[in-house]
């Protein structure tokens, strides 16, 4: 399946529908069986050639987006992010909303009509709406009643030098990588697990954590890059350009050492370009599965991804191949 | 001598996350005195010593891990960016002598902040390498610096040391688990990791023991020095049982337990209510289908610094408590 | 047992989180005539169980209640305290305080400097922790003879009903849910459910809902349905954050399964239960968050009691609200099917 077909779906945290669809289908063909598990996660085990080892490859189909509170006497929408939207990006951005997928923009007040003391100040939630073009509340809450969600409407666009700007690029990078795993034959066995719910707390790996049989678990996933701007080389976490990124600690969990070192010698031995994590910001589903019963081998592999959860999120293509690249090797390298 | 079993583990390089030399020192010192030892997926050190037929299992866990700086980038100059690992502060660090696991010696240092209030980005670690090459060659990024081992003796009861969180309680453990023959129930001693992070050994621990009783044992504040008053509890008065802290309130069955261990050792014992912090007492409590559980406290100074104070006296009191725990009837 | 006399009287029980015996005993008696199996479990749960051929289903309400701890005792004989949970202490002059001592209950008042006796600047600010003490009355060699460390200290507890039926009570955080609970078990006793029902009290709700989290591990529920009390309106809360006190309301959100949350909806409408709707974008900061990941996960439901002034000793709650809830969960109930299991994810 394409990178475009999975980045153009929505799917934020508790509403992965349409994304669990289109990679049950894709997976189906490819491995001994597919489910739908409690948390709403697809669960694809492929058997391997001997089965000494059991690895799982984990990426989450939810994005960020946005959830409708309620509406304006006068017809717009009041909304609140799900997972973390900053909301200096989201003014006068065009979005998509409710079921029917309506068109709308979220407005502001106009710069003319602010204060010199409001242009100082951060728009928050609180001063932003979503307009639809409703006029009363009623008609606004008919299409979008409390609870729906609205995504940024954003296509997918190669540009530059090989990049693609895009929005939800974290983490439908990662399962677009898991598919393609899956396609390859293994000694090992072989989960790919498609998980929910990541964005809001890891909530749905929490839960394919504690089904899961594995020995080692290898996340795939999308990561802040700060490079652009000037920014100091201290404070860059990983660029784009420079291969898949290998973590050796976060927010979340700590890598098991010896695997990391695995990692590092095989992305070495097979010349798969890799840059290792400068930093220790962020948690993903690694800490979900690290600690679940009683605990696993974790380490986390990533693309580096600039303007993360926002509309225009850009990752570098040749990233993407090398995640997909080091997760192949070390799939194939377990005997 | 527990005061040299303290000694020898006070000295081992263990931060959060690279606990194995700590495990090591421990699987050494207890060969021969435990009925298992393992070391599970995340680095825990489990040890069993089997009780008698109808005996509870019961948990015991001290944590092997030890705040620290971890490595994440190095500069052309050859000076170590770092970041925490566990709550280290900007200012228990300035100027301190700290350690590599292969013996790299480096000073950490604190920059000019320009007016900023201090953060772990204004942090560095000079390693003596003339530039980023040589760095390159003694230290890889995540690798990890400790306070470098440094133990005082002050007065006639007390110890100052860096690690003495949570070394002292690893300490205690392995003597207990040393001392104790044949208890009335089973004890599962759990050196555990990643307490500083979250807990996090514990709670894969406690899933593999699921015990039926379960104790931390860890270093807690203090209530004795200039303008500090809370807790209420004193250096040198005895061990301190837990009635709650930020992580759990402790069970009143286990609780209780501990303090009428106390009362039949007549051992000093002081009552410790936290207002913050937390102990793999409650991991072990929130542990599939719950567990009662508390915590057993060395009352400790100026925890997370490289001078972290304790009273030999208060070591003796928990041992003393701890062996009678364990020979309870629950 | 009317369910006003339950409210009254489980209210007025001592039941601080991480001491919740007596709270616990008394819930188990309640329920014990209207389910198969009771117990109350060693961190103090209480679990009812009306049995049914299946799915698996966990209800739960929790039974602990914010309080407080002894902290310290001063040379002159005043008591510090130290918060269980997030309780105000804003809330906390003049009232008369339980001290749960080893010999028994004692009446304490809480003081604090008088304002006279203050500097200028510190009477602008608040009483806190630091200012606030507990005054038992009796001479310091007393209070450390009958108070240690630790005891454990409730808010002042009356039940006063007032006009409109409504109640204002200590801890309708979360007992009032437990009401429901029970409420709801009493009328399912009259109908059919195919759903094995687990009513579970839950512990420790209020430092991190640890109850549920261990609840759900032990009984590996199907299905759960959290209850907790929310925020009706009062003058100045923010509009999105409250609800009508008059009815019952269920979340939306990324946390719960949003099939369950449509079989409420129908089965409130059927059943002509007014029903109102919130949106949670994340966190609901109620036992349904931990609950719903335990084990493998939990697909669940939240539905909430709006009260009025949460956290202090006269949350007040629409008793006509109360008992209309325990209607909805009862006919909720009594509607799960099996084959739900097949559309949760549709």
């Amino acid at each position: 399946m394409e990178l475009k077909t999975l980045c153009e779906l929505n799917g934020a945290s508790g509403q992965e529908g349409a994304v669990r669809k289109a990679v049950l289908e894709a997976a189906r063909p490819l491995c001994d069986d597919v489910h739908i598990d409690r948390m709403g996660n697809v669960i694809a085990f492929k058997k391997g050639r001997t089965g000494n080892r059991h690895i799982l490859f984990s990426a989450h189909m939810d994005e960020v987006g946005f959830i409708i509170l309620d509406a304006t006497d006068d017809g717009l929408l009041i909304f609140r992010p799900v997972g973390g939207i900053d909301p200096r990006v989201t003014v006068s951005k065009y979005v998509l909303a409710g079921e029917k997928k309506l068109k709308g923009v979220i407005g502001a007040l106009a710069i003319h009509l602010q204060t010199a003391e409001d242009r100082k100040r951060v728009l928050g939630y609180d001063n932003l709406y979503i307009d639809i073009g409703a006029k009363t509340k009623e008609e606004a809450l008919a299409d979008c009643p409390p609870g729906s969600y609205a995504y940024f409407d954003s296509a997918y666009q190669p540009f530059g030098d090989g990049c693609v700007v895009s929005k939800a690029l974290d983490d439908r990078v990662g399962c677009y990588n898991l598919l393609r795993l899956l396609e390859g034959e293994y000694d090992a066995d072989i989960t790919c697990a498609f998980v929910t719910q990541e964005e809001v707390g890891l909530r749905g790996a929490t839960g394919a954590a504690f089904a899961a049989q594995a020995d080692t678990v290898i996340v795939l996933e999308g990561t802040t890059a700060g490079d652009m701007g000037a920014v100091e080389k201290a404070r860059r976490v990983c660029e784009p350009g420079l291969g898949v990124v290998v973590s050796f600690m976060d927010n979340a969990s700590i890598a098991n050492r010896s695997l990391y070192q695995e990692l590092l010698a095989l992305a070495e031995r097979k010349a798969v370009p890799c840059q290792i994590k400068r930093g220790s910001t962020g948690g993903n589903d690694a800490g979900a599965y690290q600690r679940s019963k009683a605990g696993v081998r974790t380490c986390v592999l990533s693309v580096p991804c600039r303007y993360i959860h926002g509309p225009s999120s850009v990752v570098k293509l040749s990233d993407v191949e090398a995640q997909y690249a080091l997760a192949k090797a070390y799939a194939e390298s377990a005997k | 001598m527990i005061l040299d079993t303290l000694k020898t583990l006070l000295s081992a390089y263990g931060p959060t996350g690279q606990e194995t030399q700590v495990a090591q020192v421990i699987k050494q010192l207890l060969a021969g005195h435990a009925d298992g030892i393992r070391t599970d997926v995340m680095g825990n050190l489990i040890v069993e010593k089997k009780g008698q037929p109808g005996g509870k299992t019961i948990m015991l866990s001290a944590h092997m891990d030890h705040i620290g700086l971890v490595v994440t980038d190095i500069e052309e100059t050859g000076y170590l960016r770092v970041t925490n690992v566990g709550g280290v502060s900007v200012d228990a660090m300035r100027c301190r002598h700290v350690v590599f696991g292969n013996g790299v010696h480096g000073v950490a240092v604190c920059q000019p902040t320009k007016g900023e209030t201090a953060g772990m980005q204004h942090l560095f670690v000079d390693i003596g390498a003339r530039d980023r090459e040589e760095a390159l060659s003694m230290v890889q990024l995540g690798d990890a610096c400790v306070f470098a081992p440094d133990i005082v003796p002050m007065g006639r009861y007390r110890l100052a040391a860096p690690a003495m969180d949570d070394r002292c309680a690893c300490a205690l453990l392995t003597e207990l688990l040393m001392q104790a023959t044949a208890p009335r129930n089973t004890v599962v001693g759990v050196f555990s990791v990643q307490e500083e992070v979250g807990l996090r050994g514990a709670a894969v621990a406690a899933y593999q023991v699921a015990p039926d009783l379960g104790v931390g044992i860890d270093v807690t504040a203090w209530g004795d020095t200039p303008e500090v008053k809370l807790p209420a509890v004193k250096l040198g008065e005895g061990a301190a049982i837990k009635f709650m802290d930020r992580s759990m309130v402790a069970t009143p069955l286990v609780r209780d337990a501990l303090i009428a261990a106390a009362e039949r050792a007549k051992a000093p014992y002081q009552r410790e209510i936290l207002p913050f912090g937390g102990t793999d007492g409650a991991a072990i409590q929130h542990s599939r289908g719950g567990v009662p559980a508390g915590t057993l406290s060395i009352p400790c100074r100026y925890v997370h610094s490289a001078c972290e104070v304790i009273d030999l006296r208060d070591m003796d009191s928990a041992l003393a408590i701890l062996k009678e725990f364990v020979n309870g009837t629950y | 047992m009317k369910i006003e006399d339950f409210l009254r009287e489980v209210t007025a029980i001592p039941g601080v989180t991480g001491n919740e015996g007596a709270a616990a005993d008394y819930i188990a008696d309640a329920f014990r005539p209207y389910a198969d199996e009771v117990r109350v479990t060693p961190l103090n749960c209480v679990v009812a169980r009306q049995k049914g051929e299946g799915p698996k289903v966990l209800i739960c309400a929790h039974l602990d209640e914010i309080g407080m701890m002894v902290s310290r005792i001063e040379e002159d004989g005043s008591l510090r305290l130290q918060s269980v949970g997030g309780v105000d202490p804003r809330v906390l002059p003049g009232m008369r305080v339980r001290v749960y001592a080893r010999e028994g209950m004692l009446l304490g008042v809480v003081g604090a400097t008088p304002p006279h006796l203050l500097k200028e600047a510190d009477r602008k600010n608040n009483y806190n922790w630091d200012t606030l003490f507990v005054d038992l009355g009796m001479d310091a060699e007393q209070v450390r003879q009958k108070v240690r460390l630790g005891d454990t200290v409730c808010f002042e507890a009356r039940y006063v009903e007032m006009k409109n039926d409504r109640v204002a009570t200590k801890t309708a955080d979360d007992r009032a849910c437990v009401a429901i609970m029970l409420e709801a078990a009493r009328r399912l006793r009259q109908m059919a459910h195919q759903a094995d029902l687990y009513f579970v009290a839950t512990c420790q709700e209020e430092i991190g809902s640890y109850g549920a989290l261990i609840s759900g591990f032990a009984l590996e529920p199907d299905m759960g349905v959290a209850f907790d009390v929310c925020h009706a309106e009062t003058p100045g809360a923010p509009r999105n954050s409250t609800s009508k006190i008059t009815s019952l309301v269920t979340s939306k959100g990324p946390f719960l399964n949003s099939f369950l949350v449509k079989k409420l909806e129908e089965t409130a409408k059927e059943n002509g239960i007014e029903l109102q709707f919130a949106v949670d974008p994340r966190y609901t900061s109620t036992d349904a968050d931990e609950l719903s990941v335990t084990r493998a996960g939990v697909p669940t439901v939240l539905l909430s009691l709006p009260i009025k002034y949460m956290h202090t000793n006269v949350e007040t709650l629409d008793m006509h609200a109360l008992k209309e809830g325990g209607r909805l969960l009862a006919h909720y109930l009594a509607a799960i099917q099996g084959s739900w299991e097949d559309e949760l994810w549709n």
